[in-house]
């Protein structure tokens, strides 16, 4: 390994006063000492970062500068003590551990909250990724990370592809989500039926017009099957012999709950009460109802009737068995839900489209996600939350992410280099 | 209703496992012994592939909708990515890790039957579910092995040498976790409309991600310092834990989207 030959051994690195060169880590934790105190101090004086500085195209600029500054930092300013020490581990490992500091108060403090204690709020805690000591983090993190990338980039070698793949395209991800966040656009649309919608709010509260219109057919709400469970009378609550075996209601279908043997005669998905009785309907407050058996195992008692977990429009209705055991139908669980709408585009021509949680559609650099609905309404909702998402910059996002993927497989199937005892030397693992 | 009970299928390739470790333990150098081990092994996995093919022709969808279905998802790929750890890097033990690790997730869909019922949220119901947990199920599993090694290393006073295996299952159980975190990024794009939030989970998945970082840069450089090497190493598996069960307890995750289980 000629990289390693000529570094520093630690031996030397222990023994040199602070601020000779080669920097190691004496000087690395000093950096990383006052990189915190500015941080705080321009938090304390200023507030937060301020927001949206980094628009476009500024943040093309500055991705572009930052990443050619680290070039020639590294093709003509090795001499400098800084630039050498960037490129080596001793720095890698102190702006990750900057990093992980930060990261962790913010795995520790709750973020956005309102409520957080003035001084955590002041100091930026409770909002650390739009606080100064994170920005300066991240630019000493990029630093390091581009001058070692550098090291092995220029001169391109083949055998240097696995190292480039990870680090090359972690700066990217890096360089680009931080760079991109300022363009990323999110904008809700409040659809109703049959409404033409163009506008959009965002999370301030301002109205924007889209290049894009959508007119809501129908919003749907795909259930599971309801199931029957046994309930004590009075609470409601599931009684614990039952939550083993809840089973999904269905018509002929039998099963055990408790003592009890159950059959279902008849399952009707939507249904109202017509009298005493459930009759299939379709419209708005339908829900589901069942007509049950149930007989008793040991004593043979027979109970017989409806039972419903009821909608927004009729009551539920439990079919008692015991004193304080009854038989009940639990509210079924959405399955899926989409927005089926017609979408218009300047120029094109209207078209209908499915917007499903998980399978977001994509039109014009737009991406439209079912966001939510009015769930007082549950599956008769006529009012469907569409959410637009434009990122620009994904694509470099995406390039940096896939090189990582390789990366990793690399990594996994390459392994890690022996170390030879007494020398320090590396080889490569035969294991 | 299915026309067989997938418990027994279950079962039976739990069975072809445990017979196939056993011979493997007896083997000695027998070369019929071992290589019946070795079908025996994949014949497990193979059965599970089955079950999943039959339920998915059976129901007439994916056996994705419940919990107890991606179990059964767990119990097939954790042989299978062990079994390829094995071919490639020839740690025998891996065998017997994967299996026991699929065991406990298959066990658990026997003694909890009613898993199967348990349905997905419309969030989790992507195809990047399976292979996002898989993944990660599987790096923790490597990772947890060198947290062993790490712990044996402190207390024996482990020398440069006996850092060579933890290095090598930091190295796999890295690529897992870098895999995880990126198709985590990629599906959160797809679900949520972002590759990455600061959600408390992902906050953690990153601190577990960096320190294990950490670990593999503090070697390259500092391969005599043993014991720093050890510390790091099992500080990332503390923080590994606390990504995996504690992030709920955690003050900061009061609204975090990857808390399904306390509903
Ligand atoms: C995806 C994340 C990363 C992975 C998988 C990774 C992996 C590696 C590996 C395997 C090596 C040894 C290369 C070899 O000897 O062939 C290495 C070296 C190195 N890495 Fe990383 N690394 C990552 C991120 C980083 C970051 C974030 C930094 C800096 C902040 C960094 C800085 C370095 C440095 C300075 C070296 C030594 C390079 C040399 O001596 O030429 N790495 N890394």
């Amino acid at each position: 390994m000629s990289g390693m030959a000529n570094q520093p051994t630690s031996e030397n690195l222990r023994r040199k006063p602070i601020w000779i060169p080669p920097w190691g880590y004496a000087e690395g934790w000093m950096i990383v000492s006052g990189l915190l105190m500015v941080g705080f101090a321009l938090q304390l004086a200023g507030g937060g970062l301020p927001s949206g500085v980094l628009a476009w195209p500024v943040n093309l600029y500055t991705a572009l500068i930052f990443s050619a500054l680290l070039t020639i930092a590294h093709l003509f300013g090795r001499s400098v003590p800084l630039f050498a020490w960037l490129g080596r581990v001793p720095a890698t490992i102190c702006s990750i551990a900057l990093i992980t500091f930060l990261v962790l108060i913010m795995g520790l403090v709750l973020q956005d909250d309102e409520a957080a204690a003035p001084w955590v709020r002041r100091l930026g805690l409770s909002s650390m990724t739009s606080s100064w000591p994170f920005l300066l983090g991240l630019i000493l993190f990029l630093s390091t990370l581009g001058m070692a990338t550098l090291k092995r980039m220029i001169p391109f070698r083949w055998r240097n592809t696995g190292f480039l793949l990870n680090h090359l395209g972690l700066y990217i991800v890096v360089l680009g989500g931080l760079m991109g966040s300022a363009d990323v656009e999110r904008r809700l649309m409040e659809l109703r039926e049959g409404e033409l919608v163009w506008h959009a709010t965002d999370r301030a509260g301002h109205v924007y017009e889209m290049p894009l219109a959508l007119e809501l057919i129908r919003f749907e709400r795909k259930e599971h099957h309801p199931k029957a469970a046994l309930v004590e009378t009075g609470s409601h609550r599931l009684l614990s012999e039952s939550k083993a075996d809840l089973f999904e209601i269905d018509s002929d279908i039998r099963g055990h709950l408790g003592d009890w043997e159950i059959e279902v005669h008849r399952f009707l998905p939507l249904s109202m009460p017509v009298g005493d009785r459930y009759e299939p309907v379709l419209d708005v407050g339908a829900g589901p109802s069942a007509r049950v058996t149930a007989v008793h195992t040991g004593t043979g008692e027979k109970r017989e009737g409806w039972i419903t977990c009821g909608s927004f429009a009729f009551p539920h209705r439990l079919l008692e068995l015991e004193e304080d055991t009854a038989l009940a139908m639990t509210v079924p669980r959405p399955r899926a839900y989409r927005s089926q709408a017609v979408l218009y585009t300047p120029g094109g021509t209207p078209e209908t489209i499915l917007i499903e949680v998980n399978k977001p559609y994509r039109v014009n650099g737009w991406t439209l996600y079912q966001h939510s609905y009015d769930d007082r309404f549950g599956r008769w909702s006529r009012t469907s939350i569409i959410e637009a998402i434009r990122d620009p910059w994904l694509p470099v996002v995406y390039t940096g992410i896939f090189m990582m993927l390789g990366g990793a497989v690399y990594l996994m199937f390459r392994g890690r280099k022996l170390i030879i005892p007494n020398t320090g030397e590396t080889t490569r693992a035969s294991v | 209703m299915l026309p067989f009970d997938p418990a027994n299928v279950t079962i039976a390739a739990m069975l072809c496992w445990l017979v196939s470790l056993t011979l493997f333990a007896a083997a000695r150098g027998n070369r019929t012994v071992k290589a019946t081990g070795h079908v025996l092994y994949v014949a497990g996995i193979l059965i599970l592939a089955g079950l999943l093919t039959a339920l998915w022709q059976f129901m007439g969808r994916a056996p994705l909708r419940t919990l107890g279905e991606t179990r059964l998802w767990y119990g097939m790929f954790l042989p299978l990515i062990g079994y390829a750890v094995y071919a490639r890097w020839g740690y025998r033990w891996m065998l017997y890790y994967a299996a026991l690790m699929a065991t406990v997730f298959l066990g658990v869909n026997l003694r909890h039957p009613e898993y199967y019922d348990r349905d997905l949220v419309p969030a989790l119901q992507s195809p990047w579910f399976v292979p996002h947990v898989v993944v990660y199920l599987f790096a923790y599993a490597v990772l947890a092995a060198s947290a062993i090694v790490a712990v044996r290393g402190l207390i024996r006073r482990a020398r440069t040498t006996e850092l060579n295996v933890a290095d090598n299952l930091v190295q796999i159980g890295f690529g897992f976790l870098t895999l995880g975190l990126l198709f985590g990024a990629l599906w959160g794009k797809e679900a949520w409309g972002h590759y990455w939030t600061w959600d408390p989970k992902e906050t953690w998945a990153f601190l577990t991600w960096i320190v294990y970082l950490a670990y593999m840069h503090h070697r390259i450089q500092r391969p005599q310092q043993v014991r720093v090497s050890l510390w790091i190493l099992s500080l990332a598996f503390v923080i590994l834990l606390v990504c995996w069960f504690g992030v709920n307890y955690l003050p900061s995750a009061a609204d975090s989207v990857h808390t399904y289980g306390r509903s």
